[in-house]
């Protein structure tokens, strides 16, 4: 049976913004799926309409075979959710949000046990929620999502908040969930987060689907392509890399310019290249990885090898 | 039961916030400072005078204020908070929502109302001994200001169903306070006037009763006009006589129910389609 089906969800906001465009995806069930993209390119939209906080403009989408916008209650009974951006009640305690959720799914969990899941001891639970850091309100959320051993969660930036040991908590609970048979369809920005737990992951941009695969197909297919960081000495006006084969992607930030390559050997030609235009003052060349396939997959001219100096700003988003 | 859950969370919730407490706390104060001026007034003093009095300023100025600051940020203040991502991310309908919330804030209101009340009471007894306190129509003056409160939790809670943030949710309870209760009831360009110069300009002919049925029409003109249940001539007002069916006490109920139930149902139906991005 599959978990989540989409099938040409599309969401406009108004007439300029189409802040999901066309997307059809299929996530099966037990799978650990990563919904992987830029801020702003469209997954939490999706999953807002998976949940029917928004309806799409066009298109159809069932969770755990039930339509997401004519049987919401049905969905929502048998999923956890943590919500993106959503501030936890501060007047209440984290031991009164667990119980809510305990009560209005009508199920006979232990709050003190899924307290101690999620890493909030006898004191935080407590103690009202308004208290809380943001690392703090990210677990009791998480915590509220486990509430009723649901089929499927829906994690909408579940690290969000976290710190690195946070985070590798909150990665070795996905993990615990989906061994126990749980199918875990989480959004994240960050590639490392995804990498490290998803069976398959589906890479978003500006509302399309850019591609959807496991994390071996793309770690071969990212094979080959080789980063290098050159540093020079002052900035340069103008950096001309147009003449080079195999250039895939060129920024540049104060005086180092970092391309990616369709493989190792057109470094020395980038190198020569620059050599030529400025003074070389370091290199830099990093291993392959999943990261430069993510960021031509969520960058605007992905494959040309046109040069390309944009703000930095944006292309770490 | 869904809704019960959101009452008894919201209930948990908003009992907490100081705010909410603050204006009911005003009411008791003005309870005992009115009780305490009556002391120092007339030797005989009417308790139906009394009740007018409470009823003038707790009607015009208090109640709405009561009942505004308790219940207008009840969704949209989710809304902006992102909160409302977990009532509806839990398997809570919309309109579970919206009626759980109505009741939960009519309990914060109702509780702070009658904590006044009683202190009113107590009041009496202690700066105006020497009056017969009505018993039996003090409970119907009670439970009619109830329902002026409630009339006015729905409106702010429906008000609030259809605002997406805290400021228009603000902006749309004292847009409603100031044309509902002082421009209807109490300025000079109230409908009945603007109604009454026109048809003078016109050279046509209104009613008395039409008149008064517009300026009853309010949520507070229909509150003092159902205070003609009260067993004294004092609330018969412009009232008296023989008058329609349309201006009687029990007619002014229905208008307060109207004013529940009707705001309650557009809410519910604006906020079932509200995308909650």
């Amino acid at each position: 049976m599959t978990a989540i089906e989409t099938d040409s969800l599309t969401k406009r906001f108004g007439e300029d913004v189409l802040a999901v465009d066309d997307l059809t995806l299929t996530i099966e069930e037990g799978e650990i799926f990563g919904f992987l993209g830029p801020n702003g390119a469209g997954k939490s939209t999706t999953i807002n309409m998976l949940l029917d906080f928004i309806r799409p403009t066009d298109g159809s989408a069932t969770v755990l075979g039930h339509d997401a916008q004519k049987e919401s209650g049905a969905i929502r009974r048998k999923v956890g959710v943590l919500p993106e951006g959503a501030n936890v009640y501060d007047r209440l305690t984290g031991r009164e949000h667990v119980e809510w959720a305990i009560r209005t799914k009508g199920v006979d969990d232990d709050p003190d046990e899924i307290l101690d899941k999620v890493g909030l001891d006898h004191d935080d639970a407590t103690r009202q929620a308004g208290g809380y850091s943001k690392g703090m309100a990210q677990r009791l959320s998480f915590g509220m999502a486990l509430v009723g051993d649901p089929e499927l969660l829906i994690l909408d930036e579940p690290s969000s908040g976290l710190d690195p040991n946070g985070i590798q908590e909150m990665r070795d609970l996905i993990r615990e969930e989906a061994a126990s048979g749980t199918t875990v369809f989480f959004s994240s920005h960050i590639l490392p987060e995804v990498e490290a737990v998803c069976d398959r992951v589906g890479i978003m941009n500006e509302g399309q689907l850019a591609t959807v695969d496991t994390i071996e197909n793309l770690r071969d297919s990212s094979d080959g392509q080789a980063t290098i960081d050159v540093e020079l000495g002052g900035i340069p006006d103008r950096i001309d890399l147009s003449s080079v084969d195999g250039v895939v992607q060129a920024d540049v930030d104060d005086g180092t310019v970092t391309v990616v390559c369709e493989d190792p050997s057109v470094k020395v030609d980038v190198v020569t290249t620059l050599a030529q235009q400025a003074e070389v003052v370091d290199i830099l060349s990093e291993d392959t990885s999943l990261e430069e396939l993510f960021n031509t997959y969520t960058t605007g001219d992905a494959g040309s090898s046109e040069e390309r100096v944009s703000d930095p700003a944006e292309v770490t988003a | 039961m869904s809704i019960a859950n959101v009452v008894r969370k919201d209930f948990k919730d908003v009992r907490r916030a100081k705010l909410v407490w603050a204006p009911a706390a005003l009411y008791t104060m003005f309870m005992l400072l009115f009780f305490w001026g009556q002391s120092n007034g007339p030797a005989n003093p009417n308790f139906y005078s009394l009740i007018q009095g409470l009823a003038g300023i707790g009607g015009v100025m208090l109640i709405p204020l009561i009942a505004l600051v308790a219940a207008y940020l009840s969704i949209a203040g989710e809304r902006e908070s992102g909160s409302i991502k977990f009532l509806l991310g839990l398997p809570n309908s919309r309109s579970d929502v919206v009626l759980g919330k109505l009741l939960a804030r009519s309990a914060v209101v109702a509780t702070g109302l009658l904590v006044s009340f009683a202190v009113a009471v107590l009041a009496a007894m202690v700066f105006v001994p020497d009056m017969t306190f009505e018993y039996a129509d003090y409970a119907v003056f009670v439970a009619l200001t109830l329902l002026y409160a409630l009339t006015y939790v729905g409106v702010a809670v429906s008000i609030s169903a259809v605002s997406s943030s805290r400021s228009r949710a603000m902006g749309g309870a004292i847009g409603f306070f100031f044309v509902f209760n002082l421009v209807w009831n109490f300025l000079p360009v109230s409908p009945r006037n603007m109604v009454q110069f026109l048809a003078d300009k016109l050279g046509t002919d209104v009613s008395q009763n039409t008149l008064d049925l517009i300026w009853a029409s309010s949520p507070t003109g229909a509150y003092f006009g159902s205070l003609q249940f009260l067993d004294t001539p004092q609330f018969a007002g412009g009232m008296s006589g023989s008058s329609p069916f349309y201006l009687e006490a029990w007619f002014m109920v229905v208008i307060l129910v109207a004013w529940l139930v009707v705001p309650l149902a557009l809410g519910i139906w604006r906020f079932q389609r509200a995308e909650l991005g």
